[in-house]
């Protein structure tokens, strides 16, 4: 099967990075309140996203690789991630006052979003090229964001509702989010994607 | 000698790379720093550097600097805050172009009972005082006596609340930053604002017949206008058998506090 549709429909549904790899649970929970933080906040992890991969793919192949360094992607691409992170930050905050005191403090914690440099290692460990890293990181992105407005949607409707008390908050969105995630478990091995 | 070099040169190339790294970033990020520099707005700046900066959260909002933003936006009160003092207040309301009506508060515990007002049960168990008031509305026999177990203490990041000797909470003045946070976590509302300058006030909330105040609560406000008759000013009134200060008459001249048969308006 062409690599790329594999790639594409793997990483939004089957791999999907919150949902069945549980990586980036923190805003995942922190910032589903509402429906369009969620999707600012999934809007802001895609570009991350997609962009780290680009600059680690760079990086590990003309850099780390070619000076035998391998062992140090972990800190090479958290310094490449944190380094992104800020200047996205800096972007938002002059263009998109709202998105950025919607995203508050999340948006730092990016940096150190396991999902985003969950992401720039399995590149690496899958042996993607460029492209397929890009598209990689494009459409784990787009998987975050799908998990994170649908639980917010589902926050958003739970809300309001006579929840028991012992429930309330926390641990009705812990259980919803775990109903989705069995939900998505539908997808694995679907495609031949394991 | 020549493994020695070739360790230096395995940490050093490594070591080198990630600065090299870093220091690109870092120029990127001081250019765009530089580039899309947001500017603050000026009142923003001013009105955060006259606030506490206790950064308490008594306002509601995230710190000093989001309620500064919000004072500006016209989205707060100034009145929300009680840590900063009355004249940095006034300066605010000056660059705002408001008026600061609030005046200088203080806390005060309204309830002189503890060991003197007998208990409905003995507490065995975890808990504070919230837990308490959620059994049979807490141990004191009292519906409105304070428990003394201590939530108020729990909440207070000043260590400004305390439990006294006599079993009931007290408020060190010294120490209060006015956050509010006490008065919230009292699950009986004994915590209440009373001006700063007020000499007086009336440490109790029993709202009963003097009566029955009496049967459980040696140090309660019977209702009984002592305080009302001696007062030269006319301050004190007994509303619903309980006496209420007027503090805008009230000159401290401690009078009431001399006279009242259950030493319950307390001077401080």
């Amino acid at each position: 099967m062409n690599i790329y549709f594999t790639i594409i429909v793997g990483s939004v549904f089957v791999n999907n990075f919150v949902l069945s790899q549980f990586l980036g649970i923190c805003p995942f929970l922190g910032v589903s309140k509402k429906t369009n933080t969620a999707l600012g906040m999934g809007f802001a992890v895609i570009f991350v996203m997609s962009l780290a991969s680009v600059f680690t793919y760079v990086v590990n192949e003309f850099v780390l690789i070619k000076l035998h360094l391998e062992y140090m992607q972990t800190i090479a691409f958290i310094l490449i991630i944190a380094a992104l992170v800020q200047s996205v930050e800096i972007v938002i905050k002059k263009f998109s006052p709202s998105l950025y005191s919607a995203l508050g403090v999340y948006l730092p914690l990016i940096t150190t979003n396991c999902a985003v440099l969950g992401v720039a290692i399995l590149n690496i460990q899958k042996a993607y090229n460029l492209l397929q890293s890009f598209l990689n990181g494009l459409f784990a992105g787009v998987g975050f964001t799908l998990a994170i407005v649908l639980l917010a949607g589902i926050r958003e409707r739970i809300h309001p509702k006579n929840v028991p008390e012992s429930f309330r908050g926390f641990p009705i969105t812990l259980i919803a989010a775990a109903l989705l995630s069995m939900g998505f478990s539908a997808f694995s091995g679907m495609f031949g994607i394991s | 000698m020549l493994l020695m070099a070739k360790l230096y040169v395995a940490i050093l190339i490594p070591a080198l790379v990630l600065v090299v790294i870093a220091a690109i970033f870092a120029c990127v990020l001081a250019f765009l720093g530089r580039k899309l520099e947001v500017k603050r707005d000026e009142k923003i700046v001013q009105v955060e550097s006259l606030l506490s900066g206790a950064n308490c959260g008594g306002c509601g909002f995230a710190g000093c600097s989001a309620f500064a933003e919000a004072l500006a936006n016209g989205k707060a009160d100034l009145s929300a805050c009680n840590a900063t003092s009355k004249a940095n207040k006034d300066k605010i309301a000056e660059i705002l172009g408001t008026v600061n009506e609030g005046e200088e508060m203080s806390f005060v515990v309204c309830c002189n009972g503890g060991s003197a007002c007998e208990d409905k049960y003995d507490y065995h168990g975890y808990g504070d005082c919230a837990s308490m008031e959620m059994l049979a509305g807490g141990r004191k026999a009292c519906p409105v006596g304070c428990m003394g177990a201590g939530t108020c203490v729990k909440h207070c990041d000043h260590h400004a609340c305390e439990i006294c000797e006599k079993g009931f909470a007290s408020i060190n003045d010294a120490r209060c930053t006015l956050c509010g946070k006490c008065a919230k976590s009292c699950p009986k509302g004994l915590i209440r604002k009373i001006p700063a300058r007020a000499k007086v006030f009336v440490a109790c909330s029993n709202h009963a017949k003097g009566k029955e105040v009496r049967s459980y609560c040696k140090a309660g406000c019977i209702g009984c206008g002592m305080c009302q008759r001696v007062c030269p000013n006319g301050a004190i009134t007994v509303v619903d058998n309980l006496a209420v200060i007027d503090y805008s008459k009230c000159t401290g001249c401690g009078a009431c506090a001399v006279k009242c048969p259950s030493k319950c308006i307390k001077t401080r």
